[in-house]
C-alpha cells in the first residue's frame, strides 16, 4: 500500500509555531489536521501529481518550515498513528517513509507505552509479560476486548495497523475582510458611516457563508495625506449581524475621527468564533434586543459617565418619599 | 471602485433629498416593508383610537400639555404597551423627574427599561440617537421636563425644549424604535406628529383634590382618562363623541 498520511512534528512547539506551521502546510495541503499543538497531520491521497511522491513533499516541507526558522519532523505512513510514532523518533529538519508491510515490524519493538494505554493497563500488560507492542498485537483481539475493554481494543488495531487513514482537516484560517478605495474623497461622519455599510455587508456575506461571527473587527481608512488610520473594534456578543457591527464602526467614528479626506477602508474580522444558535422568542419575541440594548447602555455609560445609565427597581412602594420607593443602580452588565 | 463612487454619490443624493424634502422623504424598501411588518403597540384604551392602532415604530411623538395634566401617565402606558412583546424601553430623563412606582403602576417592566439621565442637550441627543440606531429598544421617551426649569433664565442644566430634539427626527425613521417626545409645548421650528394632553376637570372632595379628567386629542379624536393623585391610577373613560352620544 502507498504511504498516504504525512505527520509533521515540531518539538515543544509553541503557539508561535505551531500557528506558522499550520499556515505553511495549509498553503500547500488542502486537508490538514490538528492531532496535537504542533503535531499535524496530513492527508496526501490523491496529490502525487500536484506535489510529487510523498518522501519529496516531505523534503520540501522541512525545507521551508526551516527557512522560518522551523524545525520539524516528517514521518509518513498508511496510518496516522505509525506515522506520528515515525515522525516524533525522526530527528528535527529530517523526514522518513515507511511502507505498509514495514509498519508491524516498526511498531512491535517499541514499548507498550506508545500505545494510547492508561498506565494501569500498561502496567497490568507488563505483569502478564507483555511489554512491546508486537507481543501486545499477537494476542487474539477478542480476548483483548473481552479483558481489558474498548480502548484496549483500540489500541490493540492500532498495534495491528489496522487504523483507517482519516484526517480530520480543519479548514484553512480565511481572512475575511473587504476593501473599498473611493474615487471622491470623503470627509463626513454620516457618509463614512454609510460608505461602510456596503463593506460590511461583504464581510457579514463571508461570516455568514462560514457560520461564523465576528468577536474582532479591524478597519483601516486610508487618507488622502498622511497615513491611515486603524480602529480595532471589540464585538460582545460576537455577531454577524449587519446592523451591529456596523453601529460598532459608527461610535467608534463617533469617539474618534479626525479631520481628514478618506479615499479607501479596509475592514477584517481579525478575530472570529462559530456563530453559536440563539433560542430567542421562546418566551418574548423581543427577547433578541435585551443584548442590544445593554450594548448601547454600556456605551452611553462609557460616554457620560458614571451614574447616567441607569436601570431602577421599586424596594418599598408604600414609602413616603419618592426617592426611597425606588432604587437605581448603574448598569454595568 | 466605481461601485464605491455610485456609493457616495448616492449617499449625496440622499442626504439632500432628507434636507430638502424631510427625514421620511426617502426610506429604503427594507425599512418600509419592516415597518409594514411591525405592528402599532396598542395600549388597549382609547389611547389606540386618537393614534389610529397604536404608536408605531420607525415615528416620532409629541406628547404636549402643560405640567401636572397627565401626559407622563399617557407617556407610560405607551411604554408599557411597547414592551409587550418583551421591547426595551429607553427613557431619557435629563431633569430626573421620572416616578419609578408611578410607572410600574402604569405596567412598566422596569427590567426592560434603561433609565438615561443625561446632563447637557448634547448628551440628550447622543443618547438619543444611540439608541434609535440600535436594534435594541422599542421606544426611546424623551421626558423635556417642566417648562419652568427648562426655559428662563435660571434654565436647567439639560435646558431642553421640543425644538431640541429635532435632530433625532432624521434618525427614528430609519429605527425599529419609536419616538416619544413629552414637552409642555410645541416647537416654534420643529413640527412632528402631536398629542395635545389638557385637563379637563379637577375631581375634588371635601375640598382636597383627588384627580382630574383629562383628554388626549389629535385632530377631531379626543380621548378621555381620570388620573388618581395618590395612586396614579389610569381610568380609561371613552371617546368624547362615545360620551356625547351616551349623554344624549
Amino acid at each position: 500500500m502507498t504511504p498516504r498520511i504525512g505527520v509533521v512534528h515540531a518539538r515543544d512547539a509553541g503557539i508561535r509555531v505551531h500557528t506558522a506551521l499550520l499556515e505553511l502546510l495549509h498553503a500547500s495541503l488542502p486537508r490538514v489536521g490538528v492531532l496535537d499543538q504542533g503535531t499535524f497531520a496530513c492527508d496526501l491521497r490523491g496529490m502525487v501529481r500536484l506535489i510529487g511522491p510523498p518522501g519529496v513533499w516531505g523534503e520540501r516541507a522541512v525545507a521551508a518550515a526551516r527557512r522560518q526558522g522551523i524545525g520539524c519532523a516528517i514521518g509518513v505512513a498508511s496510518a496516522p498513528f505509525v506515522a506520528r510514532v515515525l515522525a516524533e523518533r525522526t530527528p528535527p529538519g529530517a523526514n522518513s517513509e515507511l511502507s505498509a508491510d514495514m509498519e508491524r515490524a516498526f511498531l512491535a519493538p517499541l514499548r507498550v507505552n506508545v500505545l494510547p494505554l492508561e498506565a494501569a493497563l500498561v502496567e497490568e500488560l507488563g505483569l502478564l509479560g507483555i511489554r512491546h507492542i508486537g507481543e501486545f498485537a499477537d494476542l487474539p483481539a477478542g480476548a483483548v476486548l473481552d479483558r481489558f475493554g474498548q480502548a484496549a481494543a483500540l489500541a490493540h488495531a492500532l498495534a495491528h495497523g489496522d487504523e483507517a487513514p482519516l484526517v480530520h482537516a480543519s479548514p484553512p484560517r480565511r481572512r475575511i475582510r473587504a476593501r473599498r478605495v473611493w474615487d471622491d474623497p470623503v470627509h463626513l461622519r454620516e457618509q463614512l458611516v454609510f460608505a461602510l455599510r456596503a463593506v460590511v455587508d461583504e464581510v457579514v456575506a463571508s461570516l455568514v457563508r462560514d457560520g461564523l461571527a465576528a468577536l474582532r473587527l479591524g478597519l483601516r481608512l486610508d487618507r488622502a495625506e498622511g497615513g491611515p488610520l486603524r480602529f480595532e473594534r471589540l464585538i460582545l456578543p460576537p455577531t454577524a449581524n449587519a446592523a451591529a457591527l456596523l453601529r460598532s464602526l459608527r461610535w467608534a467614528l463617533e469617539e474618534w475621527l479626525p479631520e481628514g479626506q478618506f479615499v479607501g477602508c479596509a475592514l477584517e474580522a481579525t478575530e472570529v468564533e462559530p456563530a453559536r444558535g440563539r433560542q430567542i422568542g421562546l418566551f418574548a419575541p423581543d427577547g433578541a434586543r435585551l443584548e442590544e440594548a445593554l450594548a448601547v447602555a454600556r456605551h452611553l455609560r462609557s460616554r457620560l459617565g458614571p451614574g447616567r445609565v441607569l436601570r431602577a427597581e421599586v424596594v418599598d412602594a408604600d414609602a413616603r418619599l419618592p426617592e426611597r420607593a425606588a432604587q437605581l443602580t448603574e448598569v454595568t452588565s | 471602485m466605481g461601485g464605491a463612487t455610485v456609493d457616495l454619490r448616492l449617499a449625496r443624493a440622499i442626504s439632500r433629498a432628507k434636507s430638502r424634502f424631510g427625514a421620511a422623504a426617502v426610506a429604503t424598501g427594507s425599512v418600509l416593508e419592516r415597518r409594514q411588518r411591525e405592528r402599532r403597540f396598542a395600549t388597549g384604551t382609547s389611547l389606540d383610537l386618537v393614534l389610529g392602532g397604536g404608536i408605531a415604530p420607525g415615528e416620532p411623538l409629541a406628547l404636549i400639555g402643560r405640567g401636572s395634566c397627565g401626559k407622563l401617565s399617557v407617556a407610560l402606558r405607551l411604554a408599557a404597551a411597547s414592551q409587550q412583546d418583551g421591547g426595551m424601553v429607553a427613557w431619557i430623563d435629563p431633569c430626573a423627574s421620572l416616578d419609578v412606582v408611578a410607572a410600574v403602576r402604569a405596567g412598566v417592566d422596569l427590567d426592560r427599561l434603561i433609565i438615561v439621565r443625561p446632563g447637557s442637550r448634547d448628551d440628550t441627543l447622543l443618547a438619543g440617537a444611540a439608541a434609535l440606531r440600535s436594534d435594541g429598544f422599542r421606544m426611546v421617551a424623551v421626558d423635556a421636563g417642566p417648562r419652568s426649569i427648562s426655559a428662563g433664565a435660571a434654565r436647567f442644566a439639560a435646558g431642553l425644549d421640543l425644538d431640541d430634539v429635532a435632530p433625532l427626527l432624521p434618525i427614528v425613521h430609519g429605527s425599529v424604535a419609536a419616538l416619544l417626545v413629552i414637552a409642555e409645548t410645541r416647537g416654534r421650528r420643529t413640527a412632528l406628529p402631536a398629542l395635545a394632553v389638557e385637563r379637563v376637570a379637577w375631581d375634588e372632595r371635601f375640598g382636597r383634590t383627588r384627580g382630574w379628567t383629562f383628554s388626549v386629542s389629535r385632530g377631531g379624536a379626543h380621548a378621555l382618562f381620570h388620573t388618581s393623585a395618590f395612586s396614579s391610577n389610569l381610568t380609561d373613560l371613552g371617546m368624547r363623541e362615545q360620551l356625547r352620544v351616551a349623554a344624549g
